[in-house]
């Protein structure tokens, strides 16, 4: 007998009907991704744009949450930490969604027509980092990273389970320290290039943390949705605690915060200094057919939810987080699309198009995920800090 | 409140040499004997100790919500008053109330009178500060842990209750006269 209930771990198995029906979801997106090319491509990539980022930095969260994790050296997150680190496995489908992405540059940015970039004087000047190799170089370099570094963390993490050696708790939190470094500079490149590009233009430099807020918030609310889905399986249940949930809520509430405080930062300093190569991009999304936009996501992303969460019963009730969680999940969609939408169309477009694509890239998430944990322990059973973390209280 | 507080407690006090014990004797005595006039005596915050009491959750988040709001409030209107009303300023030709240029200062009001009116609602709360306290035992500020059981709660009996206590890893029980 061991004081962990290592006895009562089982394997995450999704039901058939689940798996059918993400397949349903990944045809409904793919045919009205198709469908869409043949009516409006612009739409179309854009909404692909929308998802790719939206999924990419999901699954990135989870490796920047485990290294996170490894470096403080907590004690509270280790029943949870494998969920996270599982998110890796959207990585690989994600770069073959970026190999498709490249397919579509000249539909989404400004800068890969080589006759604007030469009849226009300032982006002449950005010709050398705004070209077509360069992107893909730092892009590919994000992927890089998270399959060496982030994929050696999990391998280590994984190979913990088999050999029971606290020296892989070590070399892991040596790692993570590089790896959260390159990562906070390369991802701050993906989100400029991906997101901030689509206004050539324009210019704000806090916009690689105001993505980041959003990783953390959206990556925050699929982890609690994952850990509430596995501990309702009865997997996770004598893992997880009302504790560990009031943990991953209150990490939660933290980054709704934030994302407001970052969100305001880069809004009141664009608006007083009121520079005319700055306002653009925000007088386009706060007045005219944006302003309900902009509206839904300050209340939508920030004062509701603040309100949904900021108590102690809200973050402890498994039902009550898991809505939160779908909440913010949702929000953080509306947020990618204010990035991304108004860059194209004078007015708000949404409609089965928009949500059948999110729901297709969702059903691969899932799926990359779900057949990552049916293969590995759903916890990490041997991490030296497992029997504090079992008795983590408040 | 006033005079019954001045008058000494007197009861039993049960003294432990680690926490575990300390909950556990405080479970049955507040759970099973249903005594509520205990008070629990650490060097240290215990997890699980409010539980084992029967506490309730504190009140005084709430304090801290309706007053810090209140601050928000305060703040805003304090600069759309002084920079609208009072003294109309143009600021580089913005509008009066400008609200985005409100919110920095809304914000620090709301942390500042918030975080103040929890502190003195705690002092309040709790009565502190007061130093007419007897002392108990001189080791619970330092490394042992005590549950004190009060004489006068309706369902206090001496001889059970030392029985009780003696059932748990109990070190000493004094009885204060």
């Amino acid at each position: 007998m061991t004081d962990t209930p290592l006895h009562n771990l089982t394997r995450f198995e999704g039901s058939r009907l689940f798996k059918k029906f993400l397949t349903v979801l990944l045809v409904i997106g793919i045919g009205f991704f198709a469908w869409e090319m043949t009516q409006n491509a612009h739409r179309a990539w854009a909404n692909f744009l929308i998802n790719y980022f939206y999924w990419l930095s999901i699954a990135l969260f989870g490796l920047f949450f485990a290294a996170l994790q490894h470096i403080t050296g907590s004690h509270w997150s280790v029943t949870v930490r494998r969920v996270a680190e599982s998110f890796i496995a959207y990585l690989p489908v994600s770069l073959g969604l970026f190999v498709v992405l490249l397919f579509g540059l000249p539909h989404l940015y400004e800068w890969t027509h080589p006759h604007v970039m030469e009849t226009d004087p300032i982006l002449k000047l950005k010709t050398g980092y705004l070209n077509t190799p360069f992107f893909i170089i730092r892009h590919a370099g994000l992927y890089i990273l998270c399959f060496v570094l982030g994929g050696k963390l999990v391998q280590n993490s994984l190979r913990q389970d088999k050999e029971n050696n606290a020296h892989l708790t070590v070399a892991n939190s040596r790692l993570s320290a590089p790896f959260l470094l390159l990562f906070a500079i390369l991802y701050t490149l993906a989100a400029v290039d991906l997101m901030m590009s689509l206004a050539p233009h324009w210019f704000s430099t806090i916009f690689g943390v105001y993505c980041w807020a959003g990783l953390m918030y959206s990556g925050l609310a699929m982890l609690a949705l994952w850990v509430i889905v596995l501990r309702k399986k009865g997997i996770l249940s004598d893992w997880v605690s009302e504790n560990h949930l009031h943990d991953i809520g209150k990490l939660m509430f933290a980054f709704l915060v934030f994302w407001g405080y970052i969100a305001f930062s880069q809004y009141m300093l664009i608006w007083y200094a009121n520079l005319p190569e700055e306002t653009p991009y925000l007088i386009l999304r706060t007045q005219g057919p944006y302003q309900p936009i902009s509206l839904a996501l300050m209340l939508g992303k920030f004062v509701i939810p603040f309100f949904l969460l900021v108590s102690r019963p809200a973050k402890r009730n498994q039902g009550w987080l898991a809505f939160c969680a779908l909440w913010f999940l949702i929000a953080q969609w509306l947020d990618v699309y204010w990035m991304v939408i108004p860059a194209f169309f004078e007015k708000p477009v949404f409609g089965m198009v928009e949500i059948g694509i999110f729901l297709g890239f969702g059903a691969l998430f899932l799926w990359s995920v779900g057949t990552f944990l049916r293969r590995v322990n759903a916890v990490a059973i041997h991490d030296p800090r497992i029997k504090s973390a079992l008795h983590h209280h408040q | 409140m006033s005079k019954k507080s001045k008058q000494k407690a007197t009861g039993l006090l049960a003294i432990f040499e680690n926490p575990g014990d300390l909950v556990n004797a405080a479970k049955k005595i507040s759970g099973r004997m249903a005594i509520n006039k205990v008070e629990a005596y650490s060097p240290f915050p215990v997890h699980g100790l409010d539980h084992a009491l029967g506490l309730k959750r504190s009140w005084i988040p709430w304090v801290t919500l309706v007053l810090g709001l209140a601050g928000w409030c305060l703040g805003f209107i304090l600069q759309a008053w002084t920079s609208a009303v009072d003294w109309p300023l143009n600021v580089g030709g913005k509008p009066f109330v400008s609200w985005p240029a409100f919110i920095p200062v809304t914000f620090e009001c709301m942390v500042l009178i918030g975080g103040i009116a929890t502190t003195i609602t705690l002092f309040a709360a709790c009565s502190l500060p007061r130093f007419d306290k007897p002392v108990l035992d001189h080791s619970l500020t330092n490394d042992r842990f005590a549950l004190f059981v009060d004489r006068t709660d309706v369902n206090f009996d001496e001889k059970r209750v030392e029985e009780v206590l003696k059932e748990t890893h109990v070190s000493e029980i004094k009885n204060i006269l």
